[in-house]
């Protein structure tokens, strides 16, 4: 075989990098030979295995079950009241629901028939599949008479269905239909036509004086999408209490009570007073169909019980019979049981609205109560809960959010964000760390999965073996836990919720909602065997809500260019028409462009979600959280305790932080360059072909031109400039005048319930999309490649004073000041092996805590592993590497993701 | 409404995994949907095999089971519906 001839003028951005001796993959310390492999391993029970082996081998799979029960309901009660209607609708569609309980199953239930199923819920968003509607029907005709023997690929995309086959019909590149179920499908997005949030929210949202500037907004993907139908929850803590503590039958007693004291009063308010009444009858209806699905479940599992051949088999069919026909109606006695009602509940909440991010909250807290008396009666031991806890992720795992592919593939990942929280204080003050929260800590070691992912809310009180378990845990390469400041969060909430009557026992109750959200909580007073306990739920509404993703080198971007966007040729902004002479003059501006981002999308989100209050109201998330079923008002009539979330996210700080204090050192403090010529040099991809040319929006493929020697020089110049990460005032000074004016800034704008937002700053998978249309930048990145991950991670391989100076960098603000902030470090294993290396890592951790910081997680792999799975993902179908805020299997991951994961500056010694 | 050909996941042996394959309960292995079934075949309740059902094209049809004649699709299951009646 004839070797390739290379063609030594078009060079790799890699390769120029090297030679600049700055390369972007770059490791601190020394070089470990050889490839190696992480320290712990899985070690499943083999129950656990075989059913995390079978989700490993199933398909995201789509049907249309739910929302054709739905929509024909829904058909049937024109005239009603919406929440009335949607509740009904709601009731039919999990009455209908098909029963199916896999073999070796303890913990049953799921969103759909499917082992990984989820579906569309046109009511929500219907455009897609109506532009679609012409393919999806050729495809599905053409698949209809596909050969029965096309088999199912395996390997890049894990279970993803990237493409056609037999006789299924992929949709966006991700899940997969059965062909004949299309037609139903499409004939159902036709059905809400102009009905929709969606289409109901661009009507309303076109109203808004400032609509065309967020239409150019988000044509330029400046913002990445919108949230009042996409994700209209989400990112938040579920409140397991109420069905705990009441039971469901206990619950319908309440609200009947309720009913009869609010029926025709008002009670003093006359807006919302009377609408009581209709909540307290809808959550009746709701609940009622959640029972008829329990008991469905509890019925097929009698008739497999009777054919079942094998006696242990049976008789465990007979036990998940006899467990779900008591908790369709009571108060869990036992802890399985208990484990087994939070698993359905959260099952039920998901299908109810598009959501991503439905955190579980503090499981290990909430479920202790049970785990408590089941142990000290003899009911359970700890290897039986330690195999349910695996089986709890294998469920978690499962979980599939069907949103359209541009939020499920460019900001998620996949990925569904189930956030665990276990630490932080009780209460009262006291530690957590309990020994249910062990457990849970052991059961993700020996199975390994996505979910739930796992946070540990770190606290200088928490104890020391429950700390050094977590950073065992982190050693198995997962990802999880990460260490969210407990005592940074509760600064957050109060200063946030404080208006909403926060007090500090109720901010101890704080607890992480999808990646690393801080989220409002509150303790609630459970009983269980005349026995009282005090335990942690979600108070709060969703976070995944309000103005998502601003591209903030983008933005950057188009004040260079005085407003418009040169990928799209469209102007953006209003021209400033300045020379941007100062600084100064370029930070203003920069600061007005952002302002009139967040204020349009602030507004057209607003009207989004508002049509989805009136039409698309929770029934189910509402009733499970406080104080809704004491006020009798839902989440959309402020019917929680705490209302203040909807936030404004970022992405790509540090790219515009490097990007600043490259313009600033070198246009303006040296004048090495003019502002001109800066821009020449960025307009020109400093002499590199462009990603569209190249194929690849990968920062390792970038390819030089020929002809692109002119700008060797700035790029060089730019390339060297100061960069965050290295204790360097000059480039952390820029950070911390972000940051003061960020923080700040967010506040002035308020969600559609009259609450100020504040600062959210993750990444998720964003800084992909978002790098990919952005021109290239003065930092020395090229157009087209990704951004910085998280908000507080070095670019790739420009942190190059160990983790000490990224630390001090990193904290040269207020973290309680956002939500959160966000550093991803990746470790090669060698440099935390051991009982001596668990040690240095939770030493690690805490001189970052100490530092106020709020947020740090950890990729222990050696990217030798990565490069080979990209080259080979046949072999690694259960590598996980942690990406943003989540864990996710290698092979679900976009390309530009797995570059960037790839190319994070490897530690390999800490 | 007459049933050509009979598919996997028109059995009520088979454990749906997703949209191309199953676990046969009674022989306890994955099997792909569009495959012959066998001889320990039992018929699911799907809105094809019911007496309500009237096909109105390819893939769809109504459910004469109530009043308003409903739009409906033949695959859908029916273990749920009280309305089904086998034909």
């Amino acid at each position: 075989m004839a070797t390739p001839v290379v063609d030594n003028r078009q060079k790799l951005l890699a390769e120029i990098l090297m030679e600049k001796g700055i390369p972007i993959e770059y490791r601190y310390g020394k070089e470990h030979e050889g490839v190696t492999d992480r320290e712990i391993k899985n070690d499943p029970t083999p129950r656990a295995n075989q059913l995390k082996n079978l989700y490993l081998n199933s398909l995201s799979s789509v049907n249309v079950e739910f929302p054709y029960w739905y929509t024909r309901e829904w058909r049937k009660w024109d005239g009603e009241i919406p929440i009335i209607r949607r509740a009904k609708s709601l009731k039919a569609a999990f009455s209908h629901s098909t029963p199916v309980i896999w073999p070796g199953e303890k913990l049953v239930m799921g969103k759909t028939y499917y082992y990984r199923g989820s579906f569309p819920m046109p009511w929500l968003s219907n455009t897609f599949f109506m532009a679609k509607s012409d393919d999806l029907y050729k495809a599905a005709l053409a698949r209809g008479g596909a050969s029965a023997g096309e088999e199912t690929k395996f390997g890049a995309g894990g279970g993803n269905v990237t493409q056609d086959f037999g006789n299924v019909v992929s949709i966006a590149g991700k899940f997969g239909i059965r062909s004949e179920e299309v037609p139903a499908m499409i004939k159902l997005a036709y059905e809400w036509k102009d009905k929709s949030v969606e289409e109901l929210g661009h009507k309303y949202e076109m109203m808004v004086p400032e609509y065309s500037r967020k239409e150019s907004i988000m044509r330029s993907i400046i913002c990445m999408f919108d949230s009042g139908y996409t994700l209209p929850q989400g990112r938040e803590v579920i409140n397991y209490y109420y069905p705990l503590q009441y039971g469901f039958d206990g619950l319908i007693e309440l609200c009947k009570e309720r009913k009869d004291k609010v029926a025709g009063r008002a009670d003093g308010d006359g807006l919302v007073g009377m609408d009581r009444l209709y909540f307290y009858d809808a959550v009746i209806t709701v609940i009622e169909g959640l029972q008829n699905w329990i008991l469905n479940y509890a019925k097929e599992a009698h008739r497999l019980e009777s054919i079942t051949d094998n006696p242990v088999q049976s008789k465990e069919y007979g036990e998940i019979a006899e467990m779900l026909e008591w908790i369709a109606h009571y108060q869990p006695r036992t802890f399985k049981e208990a484990l087994q009602m939070t698993c359905l509940l959260h099952f039920a909440v998901l299908n109810e609205d598009s959501i991503s991010g439905m955190s579980p909250g503090r499981v290990g807290q909430i479920l202790f109560p049970w785990y408590e008396q089941d142990i000290e009666a003899g009911r359970i031991t700890k290897e039986e809960v330690c195999e349910l806890l695996q089986l709890h992720r294998v469920k978690f795992t499962c979980i599939d959010c069907f949103a359209c592919s541009g939020v499920v593939g460019g900001v998620l990942s996949s990925n569904t964000f189930n956030n665990l929280s276990m630490g932080g204080l009780n209460k009262n003050g006291d530690p957590e760390g309990n020994e249910l929260e062990m457990l849970i800590l052991e059961s993700s070691k020996r199975l390994q999965s996505t979910q739930p992912t796992l946070s540990c809310l770190y606290d200088e009180k928490l104890p020391e073996d429950f700390l050094l378990k977590c950073a065992e845990v982190v050693k198995c390469g997962t990802g999880y836990p990460a260490f969210m400041n407990n005592q940074s969060a509760i600064q957050f909430l109060m200063r946030q919720y404080g208006v909403e009557g926060m007090d500090l026992s109720d901010a101890r109750a704080i607890a992480i909602g999808g990646c690393l959200e801080t989220s409002p909580c509150t303790w609630m007073p459970l009983t269980l065997n005349g026995k009282q306990y005090w335990i942690p739920g979600g108070a709060g509404q969703p976070t995944s809500v309000g103005v998502h993703f601003i591209a903030n080198p983008k933005v950057l971007e188009c004040v260079l260019f005085n407003g418009k966007d040169y990928r799209t040729g469209e102007q953006i902004y209003p021209p400033h028409n300045r020379k941007l002479e100062t600084f100064e003059e370029l930070w203003q501006t920069f600061c007005e462009y952002y302002e009139m981002t967040v204020d349009c999308l602030a507004t057209t989100n607003n009207i989004q979600h508002d049509i989805w209050r009136k039409n698309s109201m929770s029934v189910i998330n509402s009733f499970l959280k406080p104080d809704c079923l004491d006020k009798g008002l839902h989440i959309g009539q402020l019917g929680y305790r705490y209302n203040a979330t909807f936030n404004v996210e970022s992405c790509g700080t540090i790219t515009m932080v490097n990007s600043l204090a490259a313009l600033k050192k070198l246009v303006y403090d040296d004048k090495k360059y003019s502002l001109e010529e800066m821009k020449d040099a960025l307009l020109h991809n400093f002499g590199f072909k462009t990603a569209k040319e190249v194929g690849s929006f990968s920062l390792l493929s970038q390819v030089k031109r020929e002809d692109g020697a002119k700008y060797d020089k700035i790029h060089h110049d730019c390339l060297m400039a100061p960069k965050y990460g290295n204790d360097d005032p000059y480039a952390d000074s820029i950070l911390r005048k972000y940051e003061d004016w960020f923080c700040p800034m967010t506040n002035k704008y308020e969600s559609l319930y009259g609450r100020k937002m504040y600062p959210c700053q993750i990444s998720v998978s964003t800084h992909g999309v978002q790098g990919s249309i952005t021109l290239a930048t003065p930092d020395g990145r090229l157009e087209g490649t990704t951004y910085s991950d998280a908000s507080m991670s070095a670019y790739p391989g420009t942190d190059r004073n160990g983790p000490f100076a990224l630390f001090n960098s990193a904290t040269v603000w207020d973290h309680s000041m956002s939500q959160n902030s966000q550093l991803n470090l990746k470790i090669h294993p060698s440099a935390v092996k051991g009982p001596e290396g668990t040690r240095k890592l939770l030493d690690l951790t805490r001189a970052y805590m100490r530092k106020g910081a709020f947020h740090i997680q950890y990729n222990v792999v050696d990217s030798k592993v990565l490069k080979d799975a990209q080259a080979h993902p046949e072999n690694y179908r259960e590598l996980l590497v942690r990406v943003a805020g989540f864990t996710q299997y290698w092979v679900e991951l976009g390309k530009p993701i797995q570059d960037e994961v790839i190319a994070r500056t490897e530690y390999e010694e800490i | 409404m007459e049933v050509k050909t009979l598919h996997h996941n028109d059995c009520q042996n088979f454990c749906p995994v997703d949209v191309a394959k199953g676990i046969c309960r009674r022989k306890n292995e994955l099997i792909l949907i569009d495959t012959d079934t066998c001889k320990s075949y039992v018929q699911l309740p799907k809105c094809k095999f019911c007496i309500n059902f009237v096909s109105t094209g390819e893939n769809m049809g109504i459910c004469k089971a109530e009043q308003e004649e409903p739009w409906a699709y033949p695959e859908m299951i029916a273990v749920t519906c009280k309305m089904f009646n086998p034909a």
